[in-house]
């Protein structure tokens, strides 16, 4: 029996201890949202938070997450209250297929978490390990590089009324 | 090999046959009357198979075409929304389901491909907007004892006298109300939707994880099958030990399928810790032996020798190479390619009493419907199909092996059926962009004008296998006799008789001389082909567009108004050309860097592309591309944008890195490490321009890719004076 914490909430599984994270989010307790791609740490469409930090869920086993925090899309934003870099998204037309899309969001969630500020080149280094066979490179990118100009122009505005 | 008098439009007249792009033309169900695959919701009013508008002013559009990324359901609900007066953001959208309203009209069957869709339904969806709208305006004015001449409508509304009253009142009226036929249509400049950049309707689903794909289907008591199948095509099952996978944990069944044997557990990663346990033992097959050199070394002595079928003879070739002052020849390959959509192959079966249910994202759900009745032996009419949100396609879609796996796994193990394919399986036993070796001679005076075009390729068809495919598909009460005896006759003809249109598509049509002539020879392997994102464009623009940079530097010309003087028999490409011209002449690229160009018309739709490349070693670096496209009234602009940019990063990954390699029959690559995909760090910046030349649409999923790779073998010349003429590019 393996515990951990799942968007927030305390959940168990008697799943075998090596079956990726992946796995056991969407076949037992069946959030869809994040995606198999390549099974293999290739292509981020697994991409899920542990304690804040971006990793491959396929090659994840539950093993590695016992009391952990796990975030996945569904945990990020919802379509009632989305995260601004979700909402960003949508105004921006980013996806086309959209199968890739929680992976990338994920990873654009944890590089700004960590990098508020990121160049053009801290985006490449952070998002080059989530392929979109679509293509949608250009959105994503200019896209998570405008929330984090809006971000920092928030922030800037808080800090002078504080 | 001879030619053949009958024409290739007489031939496809008599067999039904179509080649290129997609397949079929004639009615497969004959079932227009039937019962259209709705479910009312309140008290529903279905005027038609497109929309269902409640009481309370809901509107559902129920969505002919697939939607695999290309933004679709935007489109199509852009145009009935734009004669109806419902903005799409207002509008529920389903997919359709199963039924001949469906269809594609320029296929004459549900199928969604070949850059078609908002080409083919521009008028349809926009005449059944109108209609209702008409409809609705007839009901209003009987309702509220006014003139219809006294209403207008607005966003869902019955607009009288500044009053708004929602359409979803009137519905009970209409009901009773015979619809009008042929309500007029807005003009081009009342237009409110079409031409409009908003935002995709999709956009919020998918970017919240809500977006239901194939694979997210999961419905009670389901159960999860894994596949083994053989590495070489067409190679059966010999042996398989199966109790080392059915003495794992949670696995209930192991069995033998038509493509190899299959693991059944609870959940999906019992299955497939399972399945890799078994060791299968395959047949050999005449392709076992196949390695990529015999296929190139087949393909070079056909090129020599073969004469083969010609399938263009226009004006004499020979004396406009005689008349010309320069002359180029030279061979161009481009190799086997996956499409490697981010989704693998998946389906969800279930069968019931006599009834079965199929969930998969298709590009074509009657098919589905098909294979399904096929291999359980239920009659269609008792097979539901539903289609999901396809997680990419790019024709691999078009091909349902996993819906016949998942058939048959549901029905031997008695049980409802995920079925998902693996990164490997689908690289592996997929279907593929055929390998073409391609030689082009031509000539031109020294004005620049083409004197001749000589075109040959050699290769695989994809029409005899697309075949293969559709036709228990969407016949599922003929025969497997009947079947193998027409995919063969379709095989022999394009093998000896006349050719596969969609393997010579794009080697010769764009520019102006008299004397052209393209040959064909077919040398195949028994490995399976389909349409590939832009299908025989993806290949012989490279060719065609190479050849011209080659014959326009012999010539003493700049290569891009080369490509001006020889298309003025084709003025929208010329156009095309034109500005995009002035923008490569606007462009400085910095120290390092060169621009290449080219220009192709695939699917009604003329782009050109100015890639700025550097080149590192033996890298290749594309910056920045810069895409002029003509599509006709782009519907919705952002959209065309997208499309664009995603073909470019599409054909980018095959000129750069797309390659698979045969070693006994198998391929070798099998994921994203030895199958690259472009990752952000490579992908350049994409600046789509549009041209709106006011006609009605014509195709954007595709023809964004064929100029992109001689694009940037053009650049690499500049860089390097290496004339590239293999995909993927490699420096010398
Ligand atoms: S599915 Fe996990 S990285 Fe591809
Ligand atoms: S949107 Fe299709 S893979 Fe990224």
């Amino acid at each position: 029996m393996i515990e951990f914490i799942l968007n927030g909430k305390t959940v168990s599984t008697d799943d075998d201890p090596s079956t990726p994270l992946l796995w056991v989010v969407r076949d037992t307790f069946k959030l869809k949202g994040s995606k198999f791609g390549c099974g293999a740490g290739l292509c981020g469409a697994c991409t899920m938070h542990i304690d804040d930090e971006a990793m491959r869920t396929c090659i994840l086993p539950i093993s590695a997450v016992a009391g952990r925090q796990v975030t996945t899309i569904e945990g990020l934003g919802t379509l009632d209250d989305m995260h601004p870099l979700q909402t960003a998204w949508v105004d921006a037309s980013v996806p086309q297929c959209g199968y890739c899309q929680s992976g990338q969001i994920m990873a654009a969630a944890s590089l700004l978490k960590h990098n508020p500020n990121p160049t053009e080149a801290d985006v490449d280094a952070a998002m080059s390990g989530n392929i979109c066979r679509c293509g949608c490179y250009v959105r994503i990118k200019g896209t998570i590089l405008s929330v984090a100009q809006q971000n920092l122009a928030y922030n800037a505005a808080q800090e002078q009324k504080a | 090999m001879s030619a053949i008098n009958m024409s290739r439009r007489q031939f496809l007249k008599t067999t039904g046959i179509l080649g290129g792009g997609l397949v079929i033309g004639f009615s497969m169900t004959g079932c227009s009357s039937s019962e259209l695959p709705i479910t009312l919701v309140q008290q529903g009013f279905v005027p038609n198979a497109f929309l269902q508008i409640t009481p309370d002013n809901g509107i559902r559009f129920y969505c002919p075409r697939d939607e695999m990324g290309q933004g679709v359901t935007t489109g199509l609900s852009t145009l009935i929304g734009e004669e109806l007066d419902v903005h799409p953001k207002d509008m529920e959208i389903l997919f359709a389901g199963v039924h001949s309203d469906y269809n594609n009209p320029d296929f004459g069957v549900q199928g969604t491909g070949g850059s078609s869709s908002l080409k083919a339904h521009y008028l349809q969806l926009r005449q059944v907007g109108a209609n209702t709208r008409g409809l609705l305006v007839a009901a209003a004015a009987q309702d509220l004892g006014v003139a219809a001449s006294a209403i207008s409508t607005r966003d869902g509304h019955i607009v009288v006298a500044g009053k708004q009253y929602p359409y979803g009142q009137f519905v009970q009226t209409a009901a009773s109300l015979e619809a009008p036929t042929e309500a007029p249509l807005k003009s081009n400049a009342e237009f409110r939707y079409i031409g409009q950049a908003f935002a995709r309707v999709d956009a919020a689903a998918k970017s919240t994880g809500t977006a239901e794909f194939g694979i997210d289907i999961d419905i009670p008591n389901m159960h999860h099958a894994v596949v083994r199948r053989s590495p070489v095509a067409g190679a059966k099952l010999k042996s398989v030990d199966k109790s080392v996978a059915l003495n794992m944990p949670g696995v209930t069944d192991v069995i033998e399928i038509s493509s190899g044997v299959a693991v059944v557990a609870e959940k999906y990663w019992q299955a497939k810790t399972a399945a890799a346990k078994l060791s299968p033992v395959w047949d050999e097959v005449a392709l076992s032996k196949v390695n990529s050199s015999d296929v190139r070394a087949d393909y070079n002595q056909a090129m020599q020798q073969d004469e083969g079928v010609v399938d263009t003879d226009e004006g004499d070739v020979k004396a406009g190479l005689a008349a010309a002052d320069h002359i180029v020849e030279a061979e161009y390959w481009a190799p086997f390619l996956a499409h490697a959509p981010l989704e693998p192959m998946n389906a969800v079966v279930r069968i019931e009493n006599g009834e079965a249910d199929v969930w998969s994202g298709t590009q074509g759900i009657v098919a589905a419907q098909g294979l399904v009745s096929r291999f359980s032996g239920i009659p269609v009419e008792k097979v539901r199909a539903h289609n999901t949100y396809l997680g990419g396609a790019f024709g691999r879609r078009g091909t349902l092996t996993h819906v016949i796996e998942a058939t048959e796994v549901a029905v031997a193990s008695n049980k409802p059926i995920h079925l998902l394919w693996s990164r490997e399986d689908d690289i592996q036993n997929g279907v593929y962009r055929p390998a073409s070796l391609m030689k082009i001679k031509a000539g031109a005076k020294n004005d620049g004008s083409i004197t001749a075009w000589q075109a040959k390729r050699v290769g695989g068809n994809i029409t005899p296998k697309t075949l293969q495919n559709m036709m228990p598909a969407l016949f599922p009460g003929l025969n497997d006799g009947t079947i193998d005896f027409m995919v063969g006759l379709s095989r022999d003809v394009f093998a000896g008789w006349m050719v596969d249109h969609a393997s010579v598509e794009g080697l010769y049509e764009d520019y102006d001389t008299d004397n052209k002539t393209v040959n064909h020879v077919t040398v195949e392997h028994d490995i399976p082909l389909t349409f590939w994102r832009s299908v025989g464009h993806s290949y012989t623009s490279f060719a065609k567009e190479g050849i011209t940079d080659e014959l326009a530097e012999k010539a003493g010309m700049d290569p891009v108004a080369f490509r001006l003087k020889n298309t003025q028999g084709n003025p929208r490409l010329n156009n095309v050309i034109r500005v995009a011209q002035q923008h490569m002449l606007a462009m400085q690229p910095a120290e390092g860097r060169f621009l290449g160009f080219a220009a192709h018309n695939s699917f009604a739709t003329d782009v050109a592309e100015i890639a700025e490349v550097s080149v590192i070693g033996k890298t290749i670096r594309v910056h920045k591309v810069t895409c002029i496209v003509d599509c006709g009234i782009a519907v919705n602009p952002d959209i065309v944008r997208a499309q664009m940019e995603g073909a470019v990063m599409f054909g980018l990954t095959a000129a750069l890195y797309g390659n698979l390699e045969l070693v006994q029959g198998a391929f070798k690559q099998s994921n994203f490490h030895d199958y690259p995909i472009l990752k952000m760090s490579e992908a350049p910046l994409v600046e789509v321009v549009i041209i709106d030349s006011g006609t009605a649409p014509t195709g954007v999923g595709e023809p964004g890719l064929p100029p992109i790779a001689p694009a940037v073998a053009s650049a690499v010349y500049q860089a390097t004076g290496q004339r590239l003429r293999s995909l993927p590019l490699k420096i010398a």
